[in-house]
């Protein structure tokens, strides 16, 4: 069956069409959530959350655009709100650094070769778990979004309700700080 | 290098790390990598960048659908057959006192 009659027979009540959906997204969902949460643990706390918002908010689904666009959104929610309970970081302002500033020169040095995925050790993975938690959490979901997942900035930005610009303007400062933060590791 | 010389390229770089740099309008940007191996080196670590949290992906350790339709309370009864006539289900039981 495919998605369309599967929410279709949810809406109306039918608990393993529901069931069905959880299992073909569950996956999506759950690595999504990593990428922002980088705890497996909360990863399923907000899987869990997202499937149940999705169940009792399925009706408002209009179906205008995919059902996988409509689970991020509420992915996207679940990880801010989760954020805003539990964190303590700061909130730090990415717009108002200029991540060149103080810099004359720049040390450009050689990555070399970067492992590919299959070969990701534990090390490399806890650096870039580290990295990517010291980014603010919206401008982490923008990156995650965007060069991760592979959404077009318009896409980040309806779903974020963010301008273009605004999508823009996080995503190259998310990259850049990012890149900083794992030149340390590649250069060392 | 320095870095103002640079910087507008550097900000370029990150604007265009995911595209294709053969288009005309990647055209200043890819001579300026040709020339500039600071740069060129900006590029590639960039681009890794992206590349490493691509490819670092987590799989689940099993299906969660049982736990999110129980808490749902949308769990699929049980198919639990009973006989025909048993007694607890039909109210002629006999009490036995």
């Amino acid at each position: 069956m495919d998605d369309a009659k599967l929410i279709e027979a949810a809406k109306s009540g039918d608990k393993k069409a529901f069931g069905q959906l959880v299992k073909q997204y569950e996956q999506m969902v759950y690595s999504f959530s990593f990428k922002i949460c980088r705890d497996k643990q909360k990863a399923d706390e907000v899987l869990q959350e997202t499937f149940i918002n999705a169940y009792r908010g399925l009706k408002s689904f209009s179906g205008n655009s995919k059902f996988s666009t409509w689970l991020y959104r509420i992915v996207t929610n679940n990880c801010l709100m989760m954020h805003r309970k539990k964190s303590h970081e700061p909130v730090v302002s990415l717009e108002e650094t200029d991540l060149f500033k103080g810099t004359e020169e720049l040390q450009v040095a050689h990555w070399g070769e970067t492992p590919h995925d299959a070969v990701l050790n534990k090390e490399l993975k806890d650096v870039l778990d580290a990295a990517i938690q010291k980014l603010p959490v919206d401008y982490r979901i923008v990156f995650v979004m965007r060069d991760v997942e592979g959404f077009s900035t318009e896409e980040v930005g309806k779903s974020l309700k963010l301008s273009v610009p605004a999508v823009k303007s996080r995503l190259h400062r998310a990259r850049l700080f990012l890149r900083n933060e794992l030149n340390e590791y590649f250069t060392k | 290098m320095k870095l103002v010389d640079h910087k507008k390229y550097l900000l370029e770089i990150c604007e265009k790390v995911d595209r294709d740099l053969t288009s005309p309008t990647c055209r200043k940007l890819r001579e300026h990598l040709s020339q500039c191996p600071d740069c060129a080196a900006y590029y590639d670590s960039l681009k890794k960048t992206i590349v490493l949290y691509r490819d670092y992906d987590v799989e689940m350790k099993g299906s969660r659908v049982k736990e999110i339709l129980a808490q749902l309370d949308l769990e699929e009864p049980l198919h639990i057959t009973l006989p025909a006539k048993h007694p607890d289900l039909h109210g002629d039981k006999k009490r036995t006192r």
